[in-house]
């Protein structure tokens, strides 16, 4: 390897050092009880989706150019430098996995190797690497956030219709989505697709909640692609609107990774508190719910419904019970999959990886967990509230023809809520 | 025979423990002066309070409890392995001097090694059937496919150390105790290294000095290798509740 490419690569790992991958580094015992933890892994038996096994090739890299014990004697740690090889199957290995974390839950030491993968993201970046798809659509957003007056009036126009949709289902000829209200309470960071604002709307609305929402939606690729400064562009966007609209709370929709990325990431990567507080939109929902704000009906929803915990909403964002309390306040036929909470499975579709067609064979595979748990249910209803998820669950629902439907949970809450316009079913996630 | 006394059990003792106390410090040092990752990295569900976390990090570290969920049978061995590593830890420092209190429960010198020559039995052979069961699952299947040679020397010498223990509780336990192994580790930490003569005359001096070669190069191999675990471990578990 040139001195050049390699020096780019072992600069990459000595600014990415912290004293947790350190320690994750050093102590791994590699006794694979991680193994049966990581739903690829399971679903493909491939030994590179082992989840140590991705941390290991970081170790490799690391003992051969930073630890004195591994340059001293290479052979015995395997210590190797960044070829081809290696970086085809780190690329792979990183790439594809969903940062799920639920390899981390069942190590005896808490090795989180999706943490670790972050390093190898950055490794595989310097190195021209990168996810092409993934970089691009983080360029996509920052381009917007500099273009923002380019995009305005087709999402105006957008929002009109919504709002026309709103009111059509509420009744009220009030109602409408509020865009860049100033003074507003809460700023709703939507996701792109009229499905994530019109339910947020009605429910927004019916409580009377002082809301509004901007130009900019919360995913974010920057993320899954492992680039920190385009992630950091694109979360921006959206803090610097609220900042200048005045809002207190900024509420995150139902996505997975824009909860954990306004909740635990931001902070890290701008270097600056967050200013506000932030709630999943369920906290709110549920809030809602149980203080009377908004009225849901039992006995509207029809079927056994179940409930998918999205991994960075459950496991690594601490959000199970809000979610169930709202499905079980607009069903009394609620019945949990096993296991649940913070071991649920994950769906195979975080981390971007439903972006990535290359991807497609072991994220169907790596499907099979879920598609065991969903039929062992016996539900015929599944709310999940995870854009990714659900893309992944859709796509499972009908490679095994499993027959159920897929709802976002606040098209659930709308569709039990006593409203003149509610056709019930017509709001199933599209 | 007292050459090789001399080299594994007074020279290679001062080496190993200096080696380890300064090897451990280094990695330890190192670590705290890495800066704390800037981004939150625990997961949930986790306690609300400092305390709650600190003690669900010694339940996470000590007992495991989510390993012991997805793989009983690796959590099984490792605990068997692991209580009687703690086990015989603390049995052998009856060679710094005798216990407190234990003997005269026990009625006596004589009953106190009767004791501890059970302890001791049991927790040699629990220990080599923790490693026997490591290194045999390291010989096959994606346990082989991530095991690096440091593994199997890792298990290599700490099935020397074992054997050889376990060598000299056999074989020569009926008759050489702890007061012998005291007068000779005892003048180790006076800095007058000397051998009694009980251990110079027959061949218990080539296990003994055996037992302390593999123990020497495990102690120097240590803070260089995975085993840094013992202390890494409370930290990492730590985080997870964060
Ligand atoms: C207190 C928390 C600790 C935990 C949770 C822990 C856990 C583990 C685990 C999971 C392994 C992997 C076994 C394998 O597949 O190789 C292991 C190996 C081992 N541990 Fe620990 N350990 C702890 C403390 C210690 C301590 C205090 C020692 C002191 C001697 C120790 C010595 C070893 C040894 C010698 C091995 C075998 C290494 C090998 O397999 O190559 N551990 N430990
Ligand atoms: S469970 Fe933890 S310590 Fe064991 S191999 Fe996996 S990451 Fe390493
Ligand atoms: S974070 Fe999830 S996908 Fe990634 S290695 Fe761990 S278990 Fe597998």
């Amino acid at each position: 390897m040139e001195k050049v490419q390699l020096e780019t690569l072992t600069g990459v790992i000595d600014k990415k050092m912290n004293r947790q991958l350190k320690q994750y580094i050093d102590i791994c015992a590699r006794c694979a009880i991680c193994k049966d933890a990581c739903h690829q892994y399971v679903g493909t038996g491939d030994f590179k989706y082992l989840p140590a096994r991705r941390a290991e090739l970081i170790r490799q890299i690391y003992k051969r150019y930073f630890d004195k014990a591994g340059r001293f004697m290479p052979a015995l740690y395997e210590a190797r430098e960044p070829d081809d090889n290696l970086l085809d199957e780190l690329y792979d290995s990183t790439y594809a996995c969903t940062g799920c974390r639920r390899c981390m839950y069942y190590c005896p030491f808490s090795i989180d190797t999706a943490w670790i993968l972050s390093v190898a993201k950055a490794i595989l970046i310097a190195a021209g690497r990168g996810n092409e798809m993934l970089g691009q659509l983080a360029d996509a957003a920052i381009f917007k956030g500099d273009n923002a007056a380019m995009f305005e009036g087709v999402m105006l126009s957008g929002f009109d219709d919504i709002s026309e949709e709103v009111r059509a289902i509420t009744g009220d000829p009030e109602h409408r989505v509020h865009v860049n209200k100033e003074g507003a309470d809460v700023l709703y960071v939507a996701l792109a697709g009229a499905h994530s604002i019109r339910p947020a709307a009605v429910i927004f609305e019916e409580a009377g909640e002082n809301w509004t929402i901007s130009m900019f939606e919360a995913a974010n690729y920057g993320f899954f692609y492992g680039d920190t400064e385009k992630a950091r562009l694109i979360t921006k966007r959206y803090i610097d609107e609220a900042k200048r609209l005045g809002v207190k709370e900024i509420v995150v929709p139902e996505c997975g990774h824009a909860y954990r990325v306004a909740e635990f990431f931001y902070e890290a990567w701008s270097k600056e508190p967050m200013p506000f507080k932030v709630t999943h939109i369920l906290e709110k929902v549920d809030d809602y719910i149980k203080s009377g704000r908004i009225t849901v009906d039992k006995g509207l929803i029809e079927g056994k419904v179940t409930y998918h915990d999205p991994c960075q909403l459950g496991r690594n964002g601490g959000k199970f019970e809000q979610p169930r309390d709202i499905v079980k306040a607009v069903t009394d036929n609620f019945v949990d999959l096993t296991p649940n909470r913070a071991e649920q499975w994950c769906c195979g579709g975080g981390g971007g990886i439903v972006a990535m067609e290359e991807f497609k064979d072991v994220r169907l595979k790596s499907g099979a967990k879920k598609v065991e748990q969903l039929k062992a249910s016996g539900a015929s209803v599944l709310a999940c509230p995870c854009e990714n998820c659900r893309l992944q669950i859709e796509e499972l629902n009908e490679v095994h023809e499993l027959g159920m439907e897929i709802w976002q949970v606040i098209d659930l809450v709308v569709a039990a809520m006593p409203l003149p316009g509610n056709q019930k079913g017509a709001e199933a996630t599209e | 025979m007292e050459t090789y006394l001399w080299i594994t059990s007074v020279w290679g003792v001062y080496l190993g423990i200096a080696v380890f106390v300064l090897g451990m410090g280094l990695r330890i040092y190192q670590w705290a002066t890495t800066p704390k990752s800037p981004v939150r990295l625990g997961m949930f569900p986790k306690p609300a309070t400092k305390s709650g976390r600190f003690f669900k990090m010694l339940k996470d570290t000590l007992i495991a409890p989510h390993s012991a969920k997805i793989e009983p049978k690796m959590w099984i061995f490792a605990m068997i392995f692991h209580v009687a590593a703690l086990a015989a830890f603390v049995g052998h420092l009856r060679i710094l001097g005798e216990y407190p209190i234990l003997p005269e429960l026990l009625g006596g010198e004589h009953a106190m090694n009767t004791f501890a020559a059970y302890a001791g039995s049991i927790a040699g052979t629990l220990m080599l059937v923790g490693v026997i069961f490591w290194i045999v699952r390291r010989t096959f299947g994606p346990y082989k496919n991530l095991s690096v040679p440091e593994d199997y020397l890792l298990l290599f010498l700490l099935f020397g150390v074992i054997i050889m223990g376990d060598h000299l509780r056999f074989v020569y336990g009926g008759f050489i105790h702890a007061d012998t192994y005291q007068e000779w580790f005892r003048s180790l930490l006076a800095f007058k290294p000397m051998f009694p003569e009980k251990l110079l005359s027959g061949n218990v001096g080539w296990s003994l000095g055996t037992h302390m070669l593999f123990t020497d190069l495990f102690l120097i191999y240590f803070p260089f290798s995975k085993l840094v675990h013992t202390i890494g471990s409370f930290a990492a578990n730590y985080v997870r509740s964060e």
